[in-house]
């Protein structure tokens, strides 16, 4: 959809938002009211990432972030809702889902009436999904017809509540030929077997649903299977970046509410006879959380714009997440005591904020994926001197983490997969080059943010760019642990 | 100098240790991700496990090559003659 359409249809829900959502009053009752989620639907929230020819707006994965910010900048948890319906809980369907199954659901899923919901997480599967023990086996329904029966449990599962279709993975040995292989599968609270657990209670989010789902015998037919049945993990990476980049939007929403509120407050509270925003140390970390609000712009619209949605998904969840919580917490430093009380709606932002760092895959798990994706044989990346001096102090940075990661793997070789503090490192870095070379691509028009956000990046990575250590794995058992600065017992 | 089969045993019980399957249960033919549910960061685990195991040095584009039980009894061989 062009640019036009876009912020015309994100105003729409903007206007509406104003007058329809108050997000103190949905934290309190741990509810969003049924007539924002039936205004949203009647506004085309719902279908937006839907194809139109099943009812949607046909709307990309960067326009699905550009309303999931909008909502965000109004309430996190009306944001969370629609966003998990929009990314993780319906991408698997479109992208893989057969014709038959596509037909079935999503016209109701693009109207609001059906909202899907996604279940991966297990008590014994949260960040490691390769443990996961929801089965789903193959059984003679009848004769001549095989269905498939499914038992375990899911927990943390956002619209569980509510939801009247899932997507959930599950072990299906055997299926597709692969014997310990995994499938995304279709369900619904109608099919037998399904019970939906209570609502969970939460630090933040509380106005979203999120309860356990529990499958006894649930038996579906074999259609049910979304894609190829046992390569629901190669799926299921495709589907985790959808979600991970709409989390990501989400999180630029909050922080944008949080900055605004920063920014009011600053330019009218008087203190020692002038404004705060007279004081140099707060104009400082006012410029730094508008630098870093424009790098989870930047590096959100790289993800969403490029070809590289795993890699960049990671470094804008982890980014912007983080990124989220910093600017949230300073937003409430500079409010004072004010920020502590729930009015100023900061304390209900930073509450908001913290899973973010959590769901979606935990950051510091995201971390050594991202540093273990570096290491591996992969694509050059596209210089950017020719954009000029920023352009060029992005290359330098980049050769800088190019000549950590290349040092890492000649000392290591294929080892460095098990040293996981150093890739841990390598993935620190690698979101701040990420985020930089987005805030580089977008600068054209503004580099006094973009100058801001190079010397924030420069400051955070020094020492993550110093000599590594030669290995820093916890020796198990009696032995001492090695930590850089020596050997601690 | 070490027999094929006590190498291919090694091999197995690491297979095996990573993955929960019994080592007899481990097919030449297996691949790593469907048939032994190791996902790429486990794939890579698995390989830095067998460097370490037998003392060698393993290039990361040989290691990414491997998607199947042969393909890292192949790869032990060469490196472990």
């Amino acid at each position: 959809m062009n640019s036009a359409v876009i912020a015309e249809f994100c105003e729409g829900i903007d206007r509406f938002a104003r007058k329809k959502i108050n997000a103190r009053a949905i934290d309190r009752a741990h509810a969003i009211p049924s007539g924002v989620l039936s205004g949203l639907a009647e506004l085309g929230v719902f279908g937006a990432s839907i194809p139109e020819e099943f009812g949607g707006a046909g709307l990309d994965l960067a326009d699905a972030c550009a309303v999931v910010t909008t909502l965000a900048r109004h309430d996190r948890s009306v944001a969370t809702t629609v966003g998990l319906h929009l990314g993780l809980g319906r991408r698997g369907l479109v992208a893989y889902g057969s014709a038959a199954l596509k037909e079935r659901w999503l016209p109701a899923i693009a109207a609001g009436e059906c909202l899907a919901a996604f279940a991966t997480t297990e008590a014994g599967a949260g960040s490691d999904l390769a443990a996961i023990r929801t089965r789903g086996v193959e059984v003679a329904e009848t004769a001549e017809t095989p269905a498939l029966q499914v038992d375990g449990e899911k927990i943390f599962v956002t619209n569980g509540g509510f939801a009247k279709v899932y997507t959930i993975t599950a072990s299906t040995p055997g299926l597709g030929g692969a014997r310990r292989g995994h499938s995304l599968l279709l369900l619904s609270p109608n099919d037998g077997g399904v019970t939906v657990g209570p609502e969970e209670e939460k630090l933040g989010l509380r106005g979203s649903s999120t309860t356990t789902l529990h499958f006894d015998g649930t038996r579906v037919p074999m259609d049910r299977v979304i894609g190829v049945a046992g390569e629901g993990m190669s799926q299921l990476q495709h589907v985790l970046a959808w979600g991970r980049t709409v989390m990501a939007a989400g999180c630029i929403g909050s922080a944008s509410a949080a900055f605004a509120a920063a920014k009011g407050h600053v330019a009218t509270r008087v203190q020692f006879g002038r404004t705060l925003d007279a004081f140099e140390v707060v104009r400082e970390q006012v410029a730094d959380m508008a630098a870093t609000l424009y790098a989870m712009e930047a590096l959100v619209g790289s993800a969403t714009s490029g070809d590289r949605l795993l890699a960049q998904s990671i470094a804008a969840k982890v980014f912007c997440s983080e990124a989220n919580w910093e600017i949230v917490d300073t937003a409430l430093q500079l409010h004072g005591g004010s920020g502590y009380i729930e009015e100023t709606g900061l304390a209900l932002l930073l509450r908001d904020a913290r899973v973010t760092r959590i769901f979606e895959g935990a950051n510091d798990v995201l971390r050594v994926h991202l540093g273990m994706i570096e290491v591996a044989p992969a694509a050059s990346r596209q210089p950017l001197s020719a954009l000029g001096p920023l352009g060029r102090a992005a290359d330098d940075f980049a050769m800088r983490v190019a000549a950590l990661r290349d040092d890492l793997v000649a000392r290591h070789g294929v080892r460095i997969a098990r040293e996981q503090r150093l890739l841990h490192r390598v993935g620190q870095l690698v979101v701040l080059r990420e985020a930089t070379d987005a805030v580089v691509a977008r600068a054209h028009a503004d580099g006094t943010l973009a100058a801001r956000w190079l010397a924030l990046a420069k400051a955070r990575s020094l020492s993550l760019l110093a000599e590594p250590n030669q290995s820093t794995r916890v020796v198990t058992g009696a032995a001492p642990v090695a930590h850089p600065e020596g050997v601690h017992a | 100098m070490m027999t094929p089969d006590i190498q291919e045993s090694r091999v197995r019980r690491i297979l095996s240790d990573l993955t929960n399957v019994p080592p007899t249960e481990i097919k030449a033919g297996d691949r790593l991700r469907e048939d032994l549910g190791l996902d790429s960061v486990g794939s890579m685990e698995l390989l830095s496990m067998l460097a370490e195991e037998f003392d060698i040095d393993v290039e990361m584009e040989e290691a990414a090559a491997v998607s199947d039980v042969a393909g890292l009894m192949a790869l032990a061989r060469r490196h472990i003659a």
